[in-house]
This record gives C-alpha cells, sequence and structure tokens, in this order.
C-alpha cells in the first residue's frame, strides 16, 4: 500500500537528524541570519545609505524603506515568490537525494522492496519529498515573518497585516509556482539516482542540469528566442517559473507579457516534471536490485 | 504436502556464468530446510529471485502460492540476504520500527523489544547501526526477517562472521523458530555440519544444479559404514582388500569399511579368522560431506569440518 511506503520512509527520514536540518532548517536560518546583520548594519549606517541611495528606494512602501509602516501581508507575498531560489532549491535537493538515494547507498532495497510494489516504493518517496518541500515552504515562510518583525523592532517601524482582495489568490498561486518547481527540480534528481544508483549523482545531475539551464536562460536572445517561444519553456523550466510568477504577481509586467504564456509557462514546468517522474517509475520497476 | 516454495526450471545466466542452471525445487511448509553448497553454488541467486530483486533468465517460481513480484504472496515471508546492511544513523531500535512500518503494522514496541532480545541485541537496541559489528548486523538482520510475523523465513548464511557462541546461539534460534512458532524456514550454508545439525530436509547445489535433496536422516542413514577399532590394521586392510563384498579404508587409528548391513557377521568372522584383534565395531551414519563428496566428486567444501 502507498500509506505504508510513505510511512515508512518518513519514519526514515525524520529520524536522520542531519538531512532534516539541511534541507528544511539551515537556510531560512542562514537567511534570517544574514538578514538580520545586514538590518543592523543598515540602521548604523542609516544616514550614509540615505544618501547614497536613490530616494525612491528608501521611500516608505520602496524596497529598501528605512520608515513607515511595514506591511506583513506584502512580506509574505514576496518570500513565497523567493521560495524556489537557487539555495532552497539545492538545500532541499539534499534531502530529497537521501530520500530517493538512500536505499542503493545503504544496500536497504532488499529490506523493503518485496513488502510493497515498485510503484508505491517510488510513489511513497516522492510523496515524502513532496511533504519536505511544504514543511521546507512553511519554515521558509515562519522564518521570513521572523526577519520582517526583527526588521521593524530595529528601525522601530510600526506594523500592519493587510491580505484582503487579489492577495490570498496571489499567495496560492506563488506557492503553487514555486513549490511546482522545486519538485520538478528534485524530479530530475529521481531520474539521476534511480539510473545511476547513486547518492551523488543524484546531487549532482540536477545542479548540472540546472546550471546548463541557466547558461541556455542568458542565451536567449542569441538564439532569437523570447519568454514567448514554448521551446524556450520546453528547454527551461526555470524560465517558465519565472513566467509564472511574474503573471501571478499582476502589475505592468504581467500586462505586457506575450500572448499564451502562462499555458507555455505550465507546460514547460509539467513536462520537466512529469516526464523524470514517468521515466524512473519505468526503469526502477525493471530494474535489478541486488546490485545496490 | 504444500508447498511453501516451487520453483521449475529456474535458470539465471550472467554473461557466461551460470548462477542457476534449471533448478527445480518443492520447498514443503514446515520445519528448517538448508539450501547447501559451496561459494558460488547460486544459493544467494536463488533468493534473490525468489524475493523479486532479479528476474530469472528461464522458469519460474512461486512463493507462498503466487508468483515472484505478487505483493500479496511476499509479505507473508521474511528474507536476509547475505550480510545485511541497515541506514547507519538508526538504532537496531528503530529499524524494526521502519519495517514495522514499510509492512503497515503499527508501531508496536513490545515486538520490537521481544524480537531483540530473541536475537540477542537488546543491550545494543539504541545504538547505532553505524558502530554495529558484522555478527551484531546478522542478529539484526534475522529480526528485521522476523519482525513482521512471516509464515516463512529465509536466512542466507546467518552465522558467516559470527563467533562460536553466536553460531551456537543463532542455531539454537533457528531451531526454535521451526518448533515453537511453526515458521518454515530456508538456511543457505556452506557449513556440511550446520545443515546436518539444524535442517530436516536438504537440498544440495552445485553450480547451480540441484545434486541431491531430501530428509537430513535419509541422506545421511544411506551412506553409513562400519568404523573398527582393530590391531593390527594393516592386517585388517588387507582382509578387506580381499573381500569382495566390503572395501575398506584408514580413518585416523580407525578402519572404516563399507558393505551392507546384512555382511556384517561375515566381515567380524572373517577378521577373527586372519588373527585380527576387534576392540569396537560400531555403524556410523555418514556425514553430508561424505554425501556431498559422492554426488558431486568435489572435495571442496572450505570451513566445512572445522568451522563446523
Ligand atoms: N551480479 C552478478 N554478476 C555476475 N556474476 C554473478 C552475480 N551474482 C552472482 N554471480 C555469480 O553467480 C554464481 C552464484 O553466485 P551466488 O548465488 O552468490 O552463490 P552462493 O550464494 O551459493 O555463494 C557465482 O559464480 C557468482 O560469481
Ligand atoms: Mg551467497
Amino acid at each position: 500500500m502507498l500509506a505504508d511506503a510513505i510511512r515508512s520512509e518518513t519514519y526514515r527520514f525524520t529520524r536522520n537528524r542531519m538531512a532534516v536540518f539541511w534541507s528544511i532548517l539551515f537556510v531560512p536560518v542562514l537567511f534570517l541570519a544574514i538578514g538580520t546583520a545586514v538590518q543592523f548594519f543598515t540602521k548604523a549606517r542609516m544616514a550614509e545609505m540615505a544618501e547614497a541611495l536613490p530616494p525612491e528606494m528608501t521611500a516608505e512602501g520602496g524596497p529598501m524603506a528605512l520608515s513607515g509602516t511595514l506591511d506583513l501581508g506584502q512580506s509574505l507575498l514576496a518570500q513565497a515568490g523567493d521560495f524556489a531560489n537557487p539555495i532552497v532549491m539545492l538545500f532541499v535537493l539534499i534531502g530529497a537525494a537521501i530520500i530517493y538515494a538512500g536505499d542503493y547507498r545503504w544496500e536497504t532495497w532488499r529490506l523493503t522492496s518485496a513488502r510493497n510494489t515498485r510503484i508505491n516504493l517510488v510513489a511513497g518517496k516522492v510523496a515524502l519529498v513532496f511533504g519536505v518541500v511544504l514543511v521546507a515552504l512553511a519554515t521558509w515562510l515562519v522564518f521570513g515573518l521572523i526577519g520582517e518583525l526583527i526588521k521593524a523592532a530595529i528601525f522601530e517601524r510600526p506594523l500592519a497585516f493587510s491580505f484582503a482582495d487579489e492577495r490570498p489568490g496571489q499567495f496560492a498561486g506563488l506557492i503553487a509556482v514555486t513549490v511546482t518547481r522545486v519538485m520538478q527540480f528534485t524530479m530530475v534528481g529521481l531520474l539521476a539516482a534511480v539510473m545511476s544508483r547513486s547518492l551523488l549523482a543524484a546531487l549532482f545531475v540536477p545542479m548540472v542540469v540546472a546550471i546548463g539551464q541557466f547558461f541556455l536562460m542568458q542565451a536567449l536572445p542569441l538564439l532569437a528566442w523570447s519568454a514567448g517561444d514554448l521551446q524556450a519553456h520546453l528547454l527551461i523550466p526555470g524560465l517558465s517559473h519565472d513566467s509564472l510568477k511574474t503573471l501571478v504577481q499582476g502589475g505592468p509586467d504581467a500586462a505586457a507579457a506575450p500572448d499564451g504564456l502562462a499555458w507555455k509557462a505550465i507546460t514547460g514546468l509539467t513536462v520537466w516534471t512529469i516526464v523524470p517522474l514517468v521515466a524512473a517509475l519505468a526503469w526502477f520497476s525493471r530494474q535489478d536490485l541486488s546490485k545496490e | 504436502m504444500t508447498f511453501v516454495i516451487e520453483t521449475r526450471g529456474l535458470t539465471k545466466t550472467y554473461g557466461s556464468v551460470r548462477a542457476l542452471d534449471g533448478l527445480s525445487l518443492s520447498i514443503p511448509r514446515g520445519g528448517v530446510y538448508g539450501v547447501l553448497g559451496p561459494n558460488g553454488a547460486g544459493k544467494s541467486t536463488l533468493f534473490r529471485i525468489l524475493l523479486g530483486l532479479i528476474r530469472p533468465t528461464a522458469g519460474e517460481a512461486v512463493v507462498m502460492g503466487g508468483a515472484v513480484g505478487d505483493v500479496a504472496a511476499s509479505r507473508r515471508m521474511g528474507s536476509m540476504i547475505e550480510t545485511p546492511r541497515f541506514p547507519p544513523f538508526m538504532t537496531a531500535r528503530q529499524v524494526l520500527g521502519w519495517l514495522s512500518a514499510a509492512h503497515g503494522l503499527k508501531a508496536d514496541a513490545a515486538r520490537v523489544s521481544g524480537w531483540l532480545e530473541r536475537v540477542g541485541l537488546a543491550e545494543a537496541a539504541d545504538r547505532k547501526v553505524r558502530g554495529f559489528s558484522v555478527g551484531m548486523l546478522q542478529r539484526l538482520g534475522v529480526a528485521a526477517a522476523l519482525i513482521t510475523e512471516p509464515e516463512l523465513v529465509i536466512l542466507d548464511e546467518p552465522t558467516s562472521g559470527m563467533d562460536p557462541p553466536g553460531i551456537q546461539e543463532m542455531r539454537a534460534l533457528i531451531r526454535s523458530l521451526a518448533e515453537r512458532d511453526g515458521i518454515t524456514v530456508i538456511l543457505a550454508s556452506h557449513q556440511l555440519l550446520e545443515v546436518q545439525r539444524v535442517c530436516d530436509r536438504v537440498a544440495i547445489l552445485n553450480r547451480g544444479r540441484l545434486v541431491r535433496e531430501g530428509a537430513v536422516s535419509e541422506l545421511t542413514s544411506s551412506g553409513e559404514r562400519l568404523r573398527l577399532s582393530v590391531t593390527p590394521i594393516s592386517k585388517t586392510l588387507e582382509v578387506l582388500a580381499a573381500l569382495s563384498y566390503a572395501s575398506g579404508s584408514l580413518d585416523g587409528d580407525a578402519v572404516v569399511a563399507t558393505l551392507s548391513r546384512p555382511e556384517t557377521p561375515a566381515l567380524l568372522r572373517a577378521l577373527v579368522e586372519a588373527g585380527v584383534d576387534i576392540d569396537e565395531a560400531r555403524w556410523v551414519g555418514a556425514d553430508l560431506e561424505a554425501v556431498f563428496m559422492t554426488e558431486t566428486g568435489s572435495v571442496q567444501m572450505p570451513e566445512s569440518i572445522h568451522a563446523g
């Protein structure tokens, strides 16, 4: 049963304290520490900063606002939109790679594989990674809000929380887009883990692929492609993620988006999630598990 | 008779190596069944196929009434294949909790502690597997095979890497699994004496083929011989060599004669007439080593006598 596979994967992962720490807790703590340090530095140099930066940045409501009301609703949206950043993805991948490749590394397939179908064994891992991504997201959001509270305290700014009108929809949309992007990134790791039986491959293949895609994205003008071209989305899921985020966030950038950007981006992200998953399932269901 | 395992023409080739070569075997429910054979005979390959870890090149296997890969059937079986390994960050207790979860069982602290106790790991229960010796890993592997309360358990060389007291404990545990818990145990071993002492039935494998199968008592009684403590030995050997119905060989300071039981009085008379003093004449069962050697023409059974 799938439930058994999920329960046993969860049981094992939660007892791997290092994996839980690095994949879920480390990045939010790191960002909070760095962010707080920056706030203190800014506070100390506030006068010089206010002179050096263009006034629209430091004005109330601007990205580097040093005074005025701090809107936690706005902060929450920004934090959700930033979830699928390279650092978060890299560290979540550590946990995902351990989940996907652990049984090869520890030679434990022989203990579990006769107890469930091959499809359920992999599906249990994917479900757990999805759970890890959601917990990592929740941690990321909570630590982000803590950072904002610290900022408000340092600069003695009043707090507000506005989350009305289009904001809940935007929040849900941003979570859907960023969580899908992180899952998609780990799926490349799943395929690498199954095909190579190696934890290192599960870590490095997605990184190498993502770096390749990053350079490809920079090279789009050279290829005379734009964000509106379907082939660009079929090659670069990161572009799809960025495009969908822009559309969800609304504003002038969304209005200027090319026609059909949404479905092209959804196609790109879906293909890059589903194809590695299906390939991994197909490969695993006929795999010889004795040479772990 | 119902069978827990049935294979027909099971064959597995690795390149030019035939790990299993047309193996047909029916293993009955109940008792301890030994799969005996030298290293490389194909024992682990057979088990890997039964567990669905690898596919046979040809032939078929039925486990607990279901085809290999039938999850409902294979969940009724527990197993330990070669030296077991576990996630190094888990304690012995956690390993059993994890495998219970994989089997859909509720975490049951008493059941986990009970099995750790029976395999002799009670004291190491909360230590991380990372620091376990081979013997401790074997014990935990056996507990892991049994934690789901299977009807059939497959143990591949469960005493390898254990010290002599550990081997004794493991043998006693295996017997008690069959006798007290009513679990059918299939035991692979390359140690003849181990199989002879623990198993009720045995299949002897050599180069992937079945060379002999039967109850241990049957196999050993068919090769029984007459052991003679006599003086002088040289005279005895001469007499035996001259007889048509018997032959003899030297075994330590005794002579071992091969003949059929009804001929015993005639042989003893012939020896007395030749002036041989007989201190003792005793029928001894053949051990499996003798059976194995006659069946395979091989004398290569490492550790068979000394490690047993
Ligand atoms: N993965 C493999 N690749 C190639 N040859 C193998 C593999 N596994 C087993 N063999 C070969 O198959 C034969 C049987 O091995 P095995 O079943 O492990 O024997 P046993 O368990 O009886 O010692 C040996 O000759 C071994 O070298
Ligand atoms: Mg073996």
